[in-house]
């Protein structure tokens, strides 16, 4: 029959899909609601530890040399040239060698080195899982940035947060399954959270607002009755039913019915969720919430772990802003300790609940700085070797993997680049990253495009 | 001189480059039914399925059909009662030739084309600089499209405006304005390797107007052999030599500037140039006082009523250049030298060499509007097919390539593509031609079986309701709200040219009472709301927009502050519309002029109970709720 022609299945309705499911309605994501749209990547939940995944992206590129990456030669030699030449494109004009104006010491059964600038992380080597040899293609803030994200410093492409919310759906039915707490709007913007050409329900949800007021949009009814909403949504749905009976079989009418009981019973759950306020002393105190220097990263660190502990997917929060050029002692030292203890009272958070085994945070920039100098007091932009650390969610702890060069410039052992990366991330989520696919434009679009292959050393 | 092959080219194997040949309509059972051939190809199919088509919609439904599809807003309760007067048996046409006439069409049929044109007012990507002269282009397309300007200009125009004599400097901006479309898409700007950049600047072009007008994915030859359609790697790089000859920046240096025209007129260059003169003379040392202050005089009358230079965002040209094969994509591992040239495939084996004072971005153009080539009508028609339906004839607009998916009608795909080059490439012509089609005309309201057996609609035995895209939904609320401010936009940016777009200005724009298309795009950004109802990423060319059910959709109905003003505008209006009226006629007032129909019996019950009940001191506040809930409801929201 020339019906046959069209390669996309019939849509089920509503009714087929609970009717044929055995996990009901309540198993059913909210943002891929009713939609029969599911990747063909194979799942392999079995060996997946990770369920969720935050991300505490550092935006404009810490220097980790300065930070988790100590080096002899680099001390040694400060204020000699570097030793070999400088890579063919660089984003500014350097000197020569600069040393570290901090000290490192080892820390943990580990071993780790950690420089003295983050007393609180140091004390938590044990639990984390250092990437040393990680690298990128772009030296500008705007490709590293995307790269990171989406795999891509070229193209529009879907974020991985999009790519993980597509490949595994949300666990809750209340909140969007991939949120965003106040990401940089430079620099890739909302190419950063994008669907791009994925269904836009696997965007991400973008949460503005400094700690005070940090809402999902629209979330607030300004009606002050709640009662008074209800009756213009029991009215709303008497029409929509009786309009049904007109349009039978239509599945997207059957699920807007449905998407206002859902945004609903959001509106009820979010400012729950979004209001930090109700935590215990002890948390505040164990994030920094309430000190100065603190308090805001470590609110945005709290609220992460609410979101991600209520069932969204991948949470992404971001600290700026680690671009020192010229001004390194003094930005990274501030920058160190606003982000130093809210980042260790998250994981240790994360432990006591029980919920680090399956939760997966990321921590690291777009890019590392370079061990020669811009300036007397800089480094510049470095997407040749830097450092990124994971913890929990399946990978192997106190473990440092992969090395820079002497100087700290270049990945050496063991590369990662962030093709690897993602590959690694899915694979922890039990996504074959060659497997996930959308098709677009004519061909099979994955967030690893030809590229990434799983490290599997660091995955317990 | 033709471009075009001879008898001595292969010919292309798969449908889409092989040329439409006259299909003659099909007989059909029913012969009834048909009211021009569209009808004949489409019951062709439906009574082969062994189905038969739905009735006609009723005269209400049609009415708001066809003002929601032409307009993007619904009809006024006396635009509809005009139409249901009107017993002229040509009233159907009457009605389909004012709605084209109106400045309202272009601004809604302009937008669907500024999807396929990846329009932005920033540019997006890494550095989100503004393109505060983008409007132009986004305007020159509005009114193309008012104008029905043949489609095959309109793309000469588009890809090298820059390059085509003018007979005026009126022409010559308008068709400057015009090669914008090359200008407008996304590019890293900060970039350290500028070679990469002028790469991927070429690539994205090469890229957008290949998908844009004829369906096909060039960009996919950039490292290889296209793997499934006729494109070779030389194919690929002999396009790219054309755009490596065409200049979108100015400079490359981090963060780099666009390439702007400076159209004033000669008077006003003139007027600029001697400022200058002066200005260096004034700033002379040794100036005596007295001829100082003579010239500056002369300087603050010369600037007196000058108006701004006229900037126009657009392509240039820079000199010629053939380009060497990129293998595998990478600029530094070099493979031949290739000509410039255009792919086989489309513009056949033997072509004229390309010109050395040109990039040859104009015999390309003219290549792709040439009525020979197999893919350009076709590409069209079926977009103009989708923008009305829903869905395409073939049902991935963007993609004619064999990983597109192939006509469910292609006899019907030929005849509309002929049709279309023998009206000129006349798109209205197109849009009266598929309107007076008895297959437009039907109902949404069918049999079950149908439903059941063909749920896409993929027979087009019915009409099948589809949700209002993101301006539609936006304006119609406004218009019936009473809001909506009709004039023409221009540029709502505030940033200059090579500086950054002010993200900041969003919630300042999304408050203005224009129509949603003179609201300023910006990329990697964009306003909740519109996002929400799946305004496509300006960074991709979509001609098959996405609609999708989601829960932030039912929060922006339930709470923006878009629907709490309107709602509680439109209460006022029918607070003085209705007075001294029934409650069951003033509830069938606010039925009437939202939905186009009077309310049914059962509902105006349930209505008056929830009048009663919503808020016992405030009258205005339930009806103002009652607008809120019929502007949220599924009726509003789909065309019927």
């Amino acid at each position: 029959m020339e019906l046959c022609l069209n390669r996309q299945p019939r849509p089920l309705s509503r009714r087929d899909m609970l009717r044929g499911s055995s996990i009901g309605f309540g198993a059913l994501a909210l943002n891929s609601m009713l939609t029969t749209e599911s990747p063909s990547a194979t799942l392999s939940p079995s060996i997946a530890k990770a369920k969720r995944v935050i991300f505490l992206f550092m935006h404009g590129g810490p220097s980790t040399l300065d930070l988790f990456d100590p080096k002899e030669s680099l001390k040694k030699n400060n204020g000699k040239p570097l030793p070999y030449d400088k890579p063919r494109i660089v984003s500014s004009k350097t000197g020569n060698l600069l040393a570290s104006p901090w000290n490192f010491k080892q820390y943990g059964q580990s071993g780790a080195w950690v420089s003295e600038l983050l007393p609180n992380i140091s004390s938590i080597t044990d639990d984390l899982c250092f990437l040393h040899s990680m690298h990128c293609s772009n030296s500008r803030h705007g490709g590293a940035l995307l790269e990171l994200h989406t795999g891509s410093d070229t193209f529009t492409r879907p974020a991985m947060g999009s790519w993980i919310n597509y490949g595994l759906g949300s666990e809750n039915n209340n909140l969007p399954g991939f949120i965003t707490i106040n990401p940089p709007s430079s620099h890739g913007g909302s190419g950063a959270w994008s669907s791009a050409f994925l269904p836009p329900r696997y965007g991400g949800t973008m949460i503005r607002g400094n700690s005070k007021e940090m809402k999902i949009p629209f979330i607030n009814n300004p009606l002050t009755d709640r009662s008074k909403q209800r009756k213009e949504i029991d009215l709303l749905n008497a029409l929509n039913q009786e309009h049904l009976t007109k349009h039978k079989f239509n599945s997207d009418l059957e699920s807007r019915i449905e998407s206002y009981e859902l945004a609903f019973r959001m509106q009820m759950t979010a400012p729950g969720i979004q209001d930090i306020s109700a935590e215990p002393a002890h948390i505040n105190k164990l994030y920094g919430s309430d000190e100065k220097p603190t308090a805001e990263f470590a609110k945005q660190c709290i609220m992460a772990r609410r979101l991600s502990e209520s069932g969204v997917r991948f949470v992404q929060v971001t600290h700026r802003y680690w671009d020192s050029h010229g001004n390194l002692r003094a930005e990274h030292e501030k920058l160190s300790k606003e982000m130093d203890k809210p980042v260790a009272g998250l994981i240790t958070d994360l432990k006591q609940r029980g919920l680090l085994d399956d939760t997966l945070v990321l921590w690291g920039g777009e890019f590392g700085r370079t061990p020669v100098a811009q300036g007397n007091n800089g480094r510049d932009h470095n997407p040749h070797g830097f450092t990124m650390f994971m913890a929990g969610g399946g990978t192997k702890s106190g473990i440092q993997y992969g090395s820079t060069d002497d100087y700290g410039y270049h990945a050496e052992k063991n590369p990662i680049h962030f093709h690897d990366l993602h590959a690694t991330i899915l694979g922890l989520m039990g996504i074959n990253h060659t497997e996930l696919t959308y098709r677009y434009a004519g061909r099979d679009f994955r967030l690893t495009d030809v590229h990434g292959k799983v490290i599997k050393d660091v995955i317990a | 001189m033709s471009l075009l092959g001879t008898s001595e080219e292969k010919p292309a194997k798969f449908w889409a480059f092989i040329a439409p040949s006259e299909p003659i309509a099909p007989n059909v059972q029913n012969a009834e039914w048909p009211v021009n051939p569209i009808d004949n190809f489409i019951l062709d199919r439906i009574e082969r399925a062994g189905h038969g088509p739905s009735e006609k919609a009723e005269p209400r439904k049609l009415v708001r059909r066809a003002y929601l599809d032409l307009l993007g807003i619904p009809p006024t309760t006396e635009q509809l009662n005009s139409y249901l007067e009107n017993k002229d048996p040509n009233a159907w046409s009457q009605l389909i030739e004012e709605l084209l006439s109106s400045p309202m069409y272009g601004e809604r049929w302009g937008r669907h084309w500024l999807d396929v044109a990846r329009y932005s007012d920033s540019n997006g990507m890494d550095e989100n600089i503004a393109h505060p002269e983008a409007y132009r282009y986004r305007n020159y397309v509005i009114n193309s499209f008012n104008q029905d300007k043949p489609f095959n200009q309109f793309i000469v125009e588009q890809i090298a405006g820059d390059l085509l004599p003018a007979e005026d400097s009126d022409k010559q901006r308008e068709q400057t304005i015009a090669a914008g479309f090359l200008s407008v898409g996304p590019k890293m700007l900060a970039c350290d390797d500028p070679d990469k950049m002028r790469r991927d600047i070429a690539d994205e072009q090469i890229d957008t107007t290949g998908r844009a007008f004829m369906g096909m994915t060039f960009g996919c030859a950039r490292c290889h052999d296209h793997k499934f359609d006729p494109i070779s790697i030389e194919d690929y790089y002999g396009l790219a030599g054309i755009f490596m000859s065409t200049k979108t920046l100015n400079k490359y240096s981090v963060v780099a500037q666009l390439h702007h025209h400076d159209l004033s007129t000669e008077e006003d260059k003139e007027r600029r140039n001697k400022i200058t003169q002066l200005e260096k003379k004034i700033s002379t040392k040794g100036i005596e006082e007295d001829t100082k202050k003579k010239l500056q005089d002369e300087v603050s009358k010369l600037k007196k009523d000058l108006t701004p230079p006229y900037e126009v965002l657009a392509v240039t040209e820079y000199p010629t250049k053939d380009v060497r094969v990129h293998l595998r994509g990478d600029y530094q591992t070099l493979g031949d030298t290739v000509p410039r040239r255009l792919p086989p495939a489309i513009a056949g084996q033997i072509q004229h060499p390309m010109p050395n004072d040109q990039s040859g971005r104009l015999e390309f153009a003219r290549s792709i509007a040439s009525e020979k080539n197999p893919l350009t009508a076709r590409v069209l028609v079926n977009r103009l097919w989708r923008w009305h339906f829903g869905r395409g004839i073939v049902p991935t607009p963007d993609n004619y390539g064999t990983l597109g998916e192939k006509p469910t009608h292609p006899e019907l795909l030929d005849y509309l593509a002929l049709e279309f080059i023998h009206s000129n490439w006349s798109i209205k012509s197109m849009h009266r031609l598929i309107m007076k089609s008895a297959t437009y005309q039907q109902s949404a309201f069918t049999d079950d079986s149908l439903k059941k057996a063909d749920p896409d609609n993929q027979l087009f035995a019915r009409w099948k309701i589809r949700r209002l895209e993101s301006e539609a939904l936006r304006d119609s609320i406004l218009f019936k709200a009473n809001l909506m401010d009709l004039k023409m936009g221009n540029s709502m940016l505030t940033a200059s040219k090579h500086k950054y777009a002010n993200r900041g200005k969003l919630s300042e724009h999304i408050k203005s009472n224009k129509r949603t298309v003179y609201l300023p795009v910006m990329r990697s950004s964009g306003y909740d709301g519109q996002n929400a109802f799946d305004f496509p990423d300006p960074a991709m060319i979509n001609g098959n927009r996405n609609s999708s059910t989601i829960a932030p959709q039912a929060l922006y109905l339930m709470n923006s502050p878009l629907i709490h003003r309107s709602s509680n505008s439109l209460a006022k209006i029918h607070k003085e519309a209705t007075t001294n009226v029934s409650i069951s006629n003033k509830i069938n007032w606010m039925i009437l002029h939202i939905l186009s129909r009077p309310a049914t019996e059962t509902e105006t019950l349930r209505i008056e109970k929830f009048i009663h009940t919503y808020s016992t001191d405030n009258e205005i506040a339930a009806w103002a709720a009652f607008a809120r809930t019929l502007f949220a409801s599924n009726e509003f929201l789909y065309i019927e």
